[in-house]
């Protein structure tokens, strides 16, 4: 690796930079490496208001507020950069920022050599995706090793030129990289669709891996840039990653990897109008990243089970996986939670986005049977569609509930009232999501498809007994504390209903598990601590060893002492098993060693 | 865990997850044969066995489904209906890329520049003293913003190419100079070849220092044309895009069209010099305002498909030289500086004042033209941007 300071050249990608008044403090060590610098590599928006995702990162920014964070981060849209970012507390030394939607040229053009050396790295990442075979499966590690280390070469052969010439944008938009693409596709030991792959195909193709590349040409790889942070923390793979694994190649710093869902699966996802060569190189360049993303990182997080078995289909070793669910935050529903007594026995809620995927039909269904066996048992359907489809599925539901339930009244002379109601949350009746939940005795939840269940862990501190389809991530989410009854079921739906309906000492026993396991495993709390936790291990397992020079540009031999990378306080008075003989005597013969700088 | 389990024995059907009212729910032999049958199309398509387990789990598939078909998760179901499936990789063949049809907005906005540049050259005829002068200016004025809209849209716009930026402004301004020349500059090359001009041009066809005002109605004409057979150059070039297999094959097959859609730009060319001749009353001399015109609509053409550096270099050394061809026939009436002008002086002489231009445009046209056959005939200057996610 060339890492002269002359070789560093800042002409790239432009990203924004913004250091807080804060970033000027001394950086205070304290022994023991409690003071982490992270680097935390945003994809899914966090420094923006209109993340969506970036709730979390924020939560966790906000809960280590002993740690320095450094973050960078990728923006998906103009809109996106110009709705701006939440408000950031001090603990955030400084933000990066740069689009991923576009990618100016620099207007570097690549001389003899560099153009030799991009054919070479260019031409090894093209052979390396059409001649690979489905990203290593469990069983095939050992064989699949040459080519992920083709493959990592190529990646980083590719940074390090973006890094000493520039010009990168423009040479992956070139038709070289097409021409490259063609004779990869034309080789003999090509795969059968990539040797289908037509001009179209090559294009498409050539065009993706520019902007899945755009990350190697930014500025962020520099000695004050990602080379001067303890760890970075990757909050989603892919591209957000990249850097992370950049920064390892360059610096040697540690990369832990969070997925909350797959980037790989949802890639497969969302191209399925390709054609197969397309989706063939496409998904080998996916599968070949995160295989090398999981591969280099210390640690990869992800947030439910459903993610850990995709990564570890992907090559990721188990040995490296900590589960660490997403946390939510429980205060809002600690009052309902204490109160279980409050909800109308009668009362079945479901709450959520209404959109065709949570299967409002098979619940209505369902309801019928239990209406059948519980006269007076109403439903309660709170939430707003989401999107056009959604608002024609409601709809559609309303006028099924309309024709499966007529309205009944008490008696002959009131007025009749539909045992199923549509409610919008936010209005004067519900202002709240916990006064969703507290209406109903019985949670339900219906959907066909889902990733992390939200509102089920919402209900579950809200401590009420739940009935829900066996999708997702419900199972590891409930453990035993509800009901799960398979997707598409009504019958199965109505009797667990049904039986939890009429067995109030049961509906508060699992209300109360439910709580207590959701207060204990999906908390803000618990996820910040775990993170915290994770941080420690990574700094004290894989430190980054820095040459420290003097005033005079000189290496300091011996500048971090030996001290520095046992782990745990060493210079924590209590913990530590003192003989008695040697309490009386504390008698110091070699001056401390120097606080700042020294733990590394 | 006892109400999981009771429900479970009590629910759980073999066959998985079913449409309500599909085909028989118990006793069949192989179950994974039914789920084949029903993600078929997943199945068929997908290149390799994640995409079957991704596409599975969106339609709700899980693992304990999948134990339901004798398998431990959805990888190894997903592998089972890979290995089972048969695979016809003969491909489909590939839908055609919609091309962006003519649209009514750009065909119209082409036609300005011509209508506006025809109204500002017969209004000076019929106004006198200031009036004229405020109409030539409006004329100008309005011709200038309809070229600019013109260029704006359709075809020739450069908006849709993501390595153009807007650094148009040298390349317009030598555009400008090319344009003014071929308005004024073989009045003024004939007039100082025999020892004029005596004052400024009077706006006349006839006199000292005459304009040329054919040769700019052509080319404001031109528009038209230009934009169209730029369409369908794009148009073809997808098309060949689409069905060619190889990079070569798509070269080979590109080259003939780009040359085809040039002959048929200038056929049109010419036509419309004629007509303007015509009607501007004016000798049709075609030669010089051909070899501007192709000039022109090549370093558009290049422009366009986001090779912006040659253009500008050629246009740039084009108007250049055409400025040196007439600082050399003023500078030889300095004492000593006879022989400057001998080149220029026969050239004019020999085929008239027209020879200059015709012959440094014509060179910057073949030239452009031979860079054009190289770079117009990759694949990649057809590629559209593509809005990421």
């Amino acid at each position: 690796m060339d890492n002269r300071p002359s070789h560093h050249r800042l002409v790239r990608i432009r990203s924004s930079r913004c250091e807080s008044p804060d970033q000027r403090r001394l950086r205070i060590r304290e022994i023991g490496g409690a003071h982490v610098r992270i680097g935390l590599l945003a994809e899914s928006g966090y420094p923006y208001v209109s993340g969506g995702a970036g709730l979390w990162c924020d939560r966790l920014v906000r809960g280590l507020d002993q740690h320095e964070f450094d973050v960078y981060a990728f923006s998906h849209s103009e809109a996106q950069e110009d709705a701006g970012w939440v408000p950031l507390p001090p603990q955030v030394g400084r933000v990066r920022t740069a689009p991923l939607w576009t990618a100016e040229d620099d207007g570097v053009v690549h001389g003899r050599r560099a153009r030799r050396r991009f054919t070479e790295h260019y031409g090894e990442l093209a052979a390396v995706l059409c001649t690979a075979e489905a990203p290593a499966a469990p069983g095939a590690a050992q064989g699949a090793a040459p080519e992920a280390d083709r493959f990592a070469t190529a990646l980083n052969g590719l940074a390090e030129l973006a890094r000493d010439e520039g010009g990168l944008t423009a040479a992956l938009r070139s038709e070289t990289a097409v021409r490259l693409l063609e004779r990869a596709c034309r080789a003999p030991r090509a795969r059968r669709a990539a040797r289908e792959a037509r001009v179209p195909d090559l294009l498409t193709v050539a065009a993706h891996l520019e902007q899945a590349l755009r990350p190697l040409s930014l500025d962020w790889y520099e000695e004050d840039g990602l080379g001067a942070v303890d760890l970075c923390h990757a909050t989603a793979g892919g591209a957000a990653a990249l850097p992370g694994l950049l920064a390892h190649h360059f610096f040697g710093i540690p990369l832990l990897v969070t997925e909350y869902g797959v980037r790989l699966r949802a890639h497969y996802l969302t191209r399925p109008d390709s054609s197969p060569a397309v989706r063939s190189l496409l998904a080998a360049f996916h599968g070949r990243l995160a295989a090398e993303t999981y591969r280099r990182a210390v640690f990869i997080t992800p947030g439910n089970a459903h993610a850990r078995r995709w990564q570890e289909r992907c090559g990721a070793d188990r040995a490296k996986l900590r589960t660490v669910h997403p946390g939510m935050d429980a205060t809002p529903f600690d009052e309902v939670g204490e109160s279980p007594g409050s909800a109308d026995p009668r009362t079945l809620v479901w709450v959520g986005r209404v959109e065709p995927a949570k299967d409002l039909v098979s619940l209505l269904h369902a309801f019928a049977e239990i209406h059948k066996e519980e006269p007076g048992t109403r439903l309660r359907v709170m939430g707003g569609p989401s999107g056009a489809e959604g608002a024609d599925y409601l709809g559609h539901c309303k006028a099924l509930a309309a024709q499966l339930f007529p309205d009944e009244a008490e008696g002959p002379h009131a007025v009749g009232d539909n045992p199923v109601s549509f409610e919008e949350i936010g209005g004067p009746d519900l202002p709240t999501v916990a006064d969703a939940y507290a209406a109903g005795a019985v949670t339900v939840l219906s959907s066909v498809v889902e990733g992390f269940p939200a509102g089920l862990v919402e209900a579950m501190f809200c401590g009420r007994a739940t009935v829900s389809t066996d999708v997702g991530a419900v199972v590891e989410v409930i453990g035993g504390t509800g009901l799960v009854v398979p997707p598409r079921n009504p019958r199965a739906l109505a009797e667990a209903c049904v039986s939890l309906l009429r067995d109030p000492a049961r509906r508060e026993r699992l209300g109360a598990a439910a709580r207590a396991r959701a207060l204990e495993l999906f908390t803000v709390e618990q996820n910040v601590a775990a993170f915290h936790g994770l941080y420690l291990e990574i700094v004290a397992r894989t430190p980054v060893h820095r040459l420290l020079l003097n005033d005079s540009g000189d290496p300091l031999p011996f500048a971090a002492p030996a001290e520095a990378h046992v782990p745990g306080h060493w210079t924590d008075l209590t913990p530590r098993a003192i003989p008695t003989w040697a309490r009386n005597a504390p008698v110091r013969t070699t001056a401390p060693a120097p606080v700042t700088e020294a733990v590394r | 865990m006892t109400d999981l389990g009771a429900l479970h024995r009590e629910t759980a059907e073999p066959g998985g997850p079913r449409p309500p009212g599909s085909a028989p729910r118990r006793g069949a032999a192989d179950p994974v044969k039914a789920l084949l049958h029903r993600h078929r199309e997943l199945c068929e398509r997908a290149v390799d066995p994640l995409e079957i387990a991704a596409g599975l789990e969106a339609h709700g598939v899980t693992d304990r489904t999948a134990a339901r078909f004798r398998h431990r998760d959805v990888f190894s179901l997903a592998e089972e209906l890979y290995a089972r499936v048969p695979r016809d990789d003969g491909g489909r063949p590939s839908t055609a890329a919609a091309t962006p049809g003519a649209r009514a907005d750009w065909a119209v906005l082409t036609l300005l520049p011509g209508a506006l540049c025809f109204a500002s050259l017969t209004a000076p005829r019929l106004t006198h003293g200031q009036t004229r002068l405020l109409t030539v200016a409006a004329g100008i004025l309005a011709t200038a913003l309809a070229l600019r809209a013109a260029l704006r849209r359709g075809p020739l716009s450069t908006g849709d190419h993501p390595s153009t930026a807007p650094r148009r402004s040298t390349a317009a301004f030598w555009t400008c100079w090319l344009v003014g020349y071929a308005l004024l500059g073989d009045g003024l090359l004939d007039a100082a070849i025999t020892g004029g001009p005596d004052g400024l041009p009077t706006g006349a066809a006839e006199g000292d220092w005459p304009l040329t005002a054919a040769p700019v109605l052509a080319l404001a004409l031109a528009c038209a044309p230009a934009a169209w057979t730029a369409h369908l150059f794009s148009a073809r070039a997808r098309r060949r895009l689409v069905s060619s297999r190889g990079l070569e094959d798509f070269a080979v097959s590109v080259r003939p069209v780009l040359l085809g859609t040039f002959a048929l730009f200038l056929c049109a060319l010419a036509a419309l010099l004629a007509l303007s001749a015509a009607l501007l009353d004016e000798p049709f001399a075609p030669s010089q305002t051909l070899a501007l015109g192709a000039l022109l609509f090549l370093a558009r053409l290049l422009t366009v498909h986001g090779f912006t550096h040659a253009p500008k270099v050629i246009l740039t050394a084009t108007a250049t030289a055409q400025a040196a061809a007439l600082a050399t026939v003023f500078a030889a009436r300095l004492p000593g500086c006879g022989p400057l002008a001998a080149p220029v002086d026969t050239l004019a002489t020999a085929w008239g004042p027209g020879a200059v231009p015709t012959l440094i445009c014509g060179a910057a046209a073949l030239t452009l033209l031979i860079h054009a056959s190289r770079t117009l005939t990759r694949a990649s200057a057809h590629t559209r941007p593509e809005r990421p996610w």
